[in-house]
């Protein structure tokens, strides 16, 4: 096989990841971005009804979600090389980073939707 | 000051939420279920925001319609139950694959399938409650 020109290593001449799990992975991570970004809009949406400056809570959101999206692209890049050196890929700081700051934005926007009720 | 007792019982009970770096034990499974346990607190993780945004959509887009809130606040709390819970699963599932262990057993599917048939149980009276008036 000859590598398609451009890229610096040699294209791998064994099929890996025959069902494409790192990609369908990778994609997984781009859709949880892309909600965190609708979800951080609709909450600063929201907000922004009680006060203007609530509106940063649902900001902050939408750039931990585009944060996310950047990290994702790069880290389906980083991770060809361990996966086919049959490295591990667990993440175990990730999956806390993302679920943490879920719980907090969940918790956020509940309070808010509680607070606008009552105010 | 805290005695040693006392912040080992605080450890455990934050550790029953979320629990310790599950790649310290065990050998690692193959990287195919790792990935789709990764997959799976991924999918957790949007149906929390699903159902955030949901429930912010109801309270932002549905103007004059009685209970528009408690709609909206019970979209959020059953989000807030669903992303506390999501970590946990990742981490359960992963220990329980490094050490060869079953699986553990989830609750969290009964519960969501049972709370969304309430949120929309409840969104289907108010509708009609909405539309005799």
């Amino acid at each position: 096989m000859t590598s398609s020109g451009g890229s610096k290593e040699p294209r791998p001449t064994v099929v890996f990841d025959r069902m494409l799990q790192h990609e369908r992975t990778a994609l997984a991570w781009e859709r949880t971005a892309i909600a965190t970004i609708v979800a951080g809009a609709l909450l600063a949406r929201h907000a922004a009804t009680i006060h203007i400056g609530l509106a940063g809570l649902g900001v902050a959101q939408l750039i931990v979600g585009g944060a996310l999206l950047i990290w994702t692209g790069r880290h389906y890049e980083h991770l060809h090389a361990p996966l086919r050196a049959g490295e591990n890929p667990a993440h175990p700081r990730a999956a806390r980073l993302v679920g943490i700051t879920t719980i907090g934005f969940t918790g956020v926007a509940t309070v808010v939707a509680v607070a606008a009720l009552v105010t | 000051m805290s005695d040693p007792a006392d912040s080992s019982r605080r450890r455990q009970r934050v550790e029953r939420w979320f629990p310790a770096d599950p790649t310290r034990v065990g050998a690692d499974p193959d990287y195919r279920f790792t990935l789709a346990n990764e997959r799976t607190f991924l999918a957790w993780i949007r149906t929390a925001l699903g159902l955030a945004a949901g429930g912010l959509a109801a309270i932002t887009v549905l103007d004059d319609f009685a209970g528009e809130e408690a709609l909206g606040i019970g979209l959020l709390a059953l989000s807030f139950v669903t992303a506390a819970t999501s970590y946990r699963r990742w981490a359960l599932n992963e220990r329980a694959m490094r050490l060869d262990e079953p699986l553990p057993v989830s609750r969290l599917p009964l519960a969501m399938a049972i709370g969304v048939a309430v949120v929309a149980l409840v969104a289907g009276v108010l509708f009609a409650v909405d539309a005799a008036r």
